[in-house]
């Protein structure tokens, strides 16, 4: 257990150590970096908090509160599986420090406790940010003793374990039949796209068994106090201890239901380090070692001395090296496309059991052509812009590389316009991706998709420029694994944060031109971002040379 | 044609790095740059290529400026870095098409000199897998092909012996002197002194900041009045 501790040690220490520099904590700008951290803090702390207040005291008044746990619950465990997807293959199968850690005379069991324990501490700060205040708040408002803080506190520790175990496994399994194939590079990718499916289709398989509720049985629910909490309960097996531990009130109920889950959690724990023991170090070898591999002969013909415009090959390039490395086609590529049918997806599936009619009826009552409806899927567009990381880590992918932009005979404003276009791209995919599902679900007139389909554009633009600036202000370029970049990355709450802003700025436009023409309110979005963009995209061509000294 | 006129450059405060360096490296040369590790080559490199701007002083390519004027002083510099980790995930024939757009080259002419230079370094047969399963000399091998397929009239090179194998090391000295020979410019830095007595027309040594001798090997044993070998006279000038 001592190396254990001390090899998990290490792993943190090299994944956390560069955040510090990074955040910019040892620069002379000391205070103000922290006050804007705090500030950041606050401010995301507090909307979640007004959030949670209001669903909170809505559920209050028609006695389901008890939801709200469930919810939050469910929503901290989605959020475990879909991150534990991407750090359980990074961490286990994709940092560089394997190669030096497998010559050390360790357990195959110890380095992958070590690892998972990486995982978990890496998810317990995602689990911090959504759940903490919510739960606390709920504490609050309903008037909860000190044993729903205890049983709080066990709770969050709990919660994490049981995803990143059951994806991890998954992950493991996927990747021991790395050394039965050829060519790692795409085995790679094409693992982590088999992992990603596995893990919807079982969370889907887990959901569906949760069974359709019918409407007499919704009407019992809802006329009975806090038994709509019994909806979500099936969707995960830990999930319906967690709720009875934290809404029952009975002593006995809650220390039950909080053994059941330490037992459920430590059994699928001890299955899984039974089976790392078997299959995790063959298939990190496999992966590792990809010397033997049978090389493509090259046969050069005409067609592979291409000569590209050279904004073609650059664009060419970004897009290569986003596809073809599994890190950053996760993290980058595939969560603009994925993210909002997920989403989506959920919300429809949730209306499933509504019989046509009625949903057409209740739509029908959505005013069709309004700066409502159009500021509404703006801010969902905003939301899912959250995840778009290309452009906020277009120089820091390029690691210690990323001097060559400075050394080649092609204007800095032209490459990073260069670095912007995928991102922009991509975003462009999001949005039609988004509207196509709105268009399918709500019918909605074309003018409002086109309206909104234009100001996306200009929106689109400026956040990619913005993310850029901010990246080449703050680069990320000494890194031990991809992983790194995409993760342990400060700068990545620039994205949610700006779309927080936008999403403010929508709703303070909307308030002040409800009363007007659509036309007119949506001008005004469309001047205000025009001009945002306009103002960006000049400090960035001025700035071309300055912006790049943090590249060394 | 490089010419350093002046240059200082400081990381810390009162600390500099390079101080008031001066330097011509003739057309038709082949320049070495030796000294410590830490010494300030690779600071010097990089403020030649344009990675890093001097405080003070100019740098001159052909006439160009590397500051005021950096697109025409960077078209005529083939840079070969220090670390050949480079666009892992492109193929060879990928990386090479990229720095042939990048540089311009007409389809034709990187036909050939593709072909050329990578049958010269043994790495033809593998353009068509990712860099990242080459060993680390064919990554160097690929960076040397990609600097070179413009024909660039100044080859800027850091450490470029670093893992080649001796065939491939051999191979790259004598381009080296036939690219003089057609009077450009070639400068590197190395820790090999026996490379540098070898090839070198002239030598530069710089040591903490500062150049402390530049001429001729000849005229390094006559200024130093030593008749013991490079290594002992290296160690002397800069252990100073």
């Amino acid at each position: 257990m001592k190396k254990v501790l001390e090899l998990t040690k290490v792993f943190l220490k090299t994944s956390f150590s560069n955040m510090n520099s990074q955040m910019g904590i040892k620069t002379k700008n000391k205070i103000g970096i922290v006050a804007l951290y705090i500030f950041l803090i606050v401010y995301l702390g507090g909307l979640i908090g007004i959030f949670s207040y209001n669903i909170i005291e809505l559920l209050k008044t028609i006695n389901q509160e008890s939801i709200f746990i469930g919810l939050i619950l469910l929503i901290t465990i989605g959020f475990t599986l879909f991150q534990s997807i991407f750090s359980s293959i990074n961490v286990l199968y994709f940092t560089k420090d394997s190669e030096y850690i497998l010559p050390l005379p360790l357990k195959p069991s110890e380095i992958i406790l070590s690892r998972t324990i990486v995982i978990l501490v890496m998810e317990y700060f995602v689990e911090a940010m959504i759940s903490l205040i919510p739960l606390i708040l709920y504490g609050v408002l309903t008037g909860m003793g000190v044993m729903y803080y205890i049983t709080m506190a066990i709770a969050l520790i709990l919660i994490p374990i049981l995803p990143v175990v059951l994806i991890s496994t998954i992950v493991m399994i996927v990747m021991s039949f790395s050394k039965l194939v050829r060519n790692k590079n795409k085995f790679q990718i094409v693992a982590t796209i088999i992992v990603l499916i596995f893990s919807v289709a079982f969370g889907m398989l887990i959901s569906s068994t949760n069974g359709e509720v019918t409407d007499e049985q919704m009407m019992q629910m809802i006329m009975q106090a806090n038994s709509m909490v019994n909806l979500i309960d099936g969707y995960f097996p830990t999930l319906s201890t967690l709720i009875t531990a934290l809404t029952s009130t009975s002593v006995f109920e809650v220390i039950v239901a909080i053994l059941e889950t330490i037992g459920i959690s430590v059994i699928a724990l001890i299955i899984y380090l039974f089976i790392a023991e078997k299959i995790y170090l063959k298939g990190l070898v496999g992966n590792l070692f990809s010397g033997n591999s049978k090389k493509s002969k090259v046969d050069l013909n005409k067609n592979n001395f291409n000569n590209s415009k050279l904004y073609k090959s650059y664009v060419g390039k970004e897009f290569k090296i986003l596809l073809r490395n599994p890190i950053f086609l996760m993290q980058c590529f595939i969560p603009a496309i994925l993210i909002p049918i997920l989403m989506i997806g959920i919300v429809a599936l949730n209306f499933r059991g509504i019989p046509a009619e009625e949903f057409q009826e209740v739509t029908s009552l959505i005013p069709n052509n309004t700066i409502v409806v159009v500021s509404v899927i703006l801010g969902i567009v905003q939301f899912f812009y959250m995840f778009s990381y290309i452009s906020i880590t277009a120089i820091s992918r390029d690691g210690e590389n990323a001097v060559f932009m400075k050394y080649v005979p092609v204007s800095l404003y032209k490459q990073y316009i260069y670095k912007i276009i995928p991102n922009f791209i991509m975003n462009i995919f999001t949005v039609i991706v988004t509207l196509a599902i709105l268009q399918f679900i709500l019918k909605m007139p074309i003018i409002t998709l086109l309206i909104v389909f234009v100001i996306s554009m200009i929106m689109n633009a400026f956040q990619s420029i913005l993310m850029l600036v901010i990246d080449l202000k703050k680069p990320k370029l000494n890194w031990d694994s991809e992983y790194a970049v995409v993760k342990q990355n400060m700068n990545l709450m620039y994205p949610m944060l700006l779309s927080m802003v936008n999403i403010g700025i929508l709703v303070l436009i909307t308030i002040i031109t409800n009363s007007l023409n659509v036309y007119i309110g949506s001008g005004i979005i469309l001047v205000v971002y025009g001009l945002l963009t306009y103002f960006v995209n000049r400090y960035l061509y001025k700035n071309q040379v300055k912006l790049a000294d943090n590249i060394i | 044609m490089i010419e350093i006129k002046n240059v200082s450059k400081s990381y810390v405060k009162n600390k500099k790095s390079i101080d008031s360096l001066n330097l011509e490296i003739k057309d038709g040369e082949i320049f070495g740059f030796l000294g410590p590790n830490g010494a300030g080559k690779t600071t010097t490199i990089r403020m030649i290529t344009g990675i890093l701007n001097a405080d003070e002083g100019d740098i001159l390519i052909d006439g160009n400026s590397i500051t005021t004027n950096p697109l025409e002083a960077k078209k005529s510099i083939g840079f070969v870095p220090d670390s050949p980790d480079m666009f892992l995930r492109l193929k060879g024939i990928e990386y090479l098409n990229f720095m042939a757009d990048v540089y311009d080259v007409p389809v034709e002419k990187r036909k050939a000199k593709i072909e050329e230079l990578t049958k010269k370094f043994e790495i033809y047969d593998d353009l068509n897998s990712q860099i990242q399963s080459y060993s680390h000399g064919m990554r160097q091998k690929i960076v040397i092909c990609g600097a070179l397929l413009s024909e660039p009239k100044n080859w800027i090179l850091d450490e470029p012996m670093t893992g080649l194998d001796p065939k491939s090391s051999f191979d790259l000295k004598e381009m080296m002197k036939e690219h003089a020979k057609s009077g450009k410019t070639v400068f590197f830095s190395t820790h090999v002194l026996e490379v540098a007595e070898k090839l070198c027309d002239r030598v530069g040594i710089v040591n903490k900041g500062k150049l402390v001798f530049v001429g001729t090997l000849a005229q390094m044993k006559e200024k130093f009045k030593d008749n013991g070998s490079l290594e002992e006279l290296f160690l002397e000038i800069t252990e100073e």
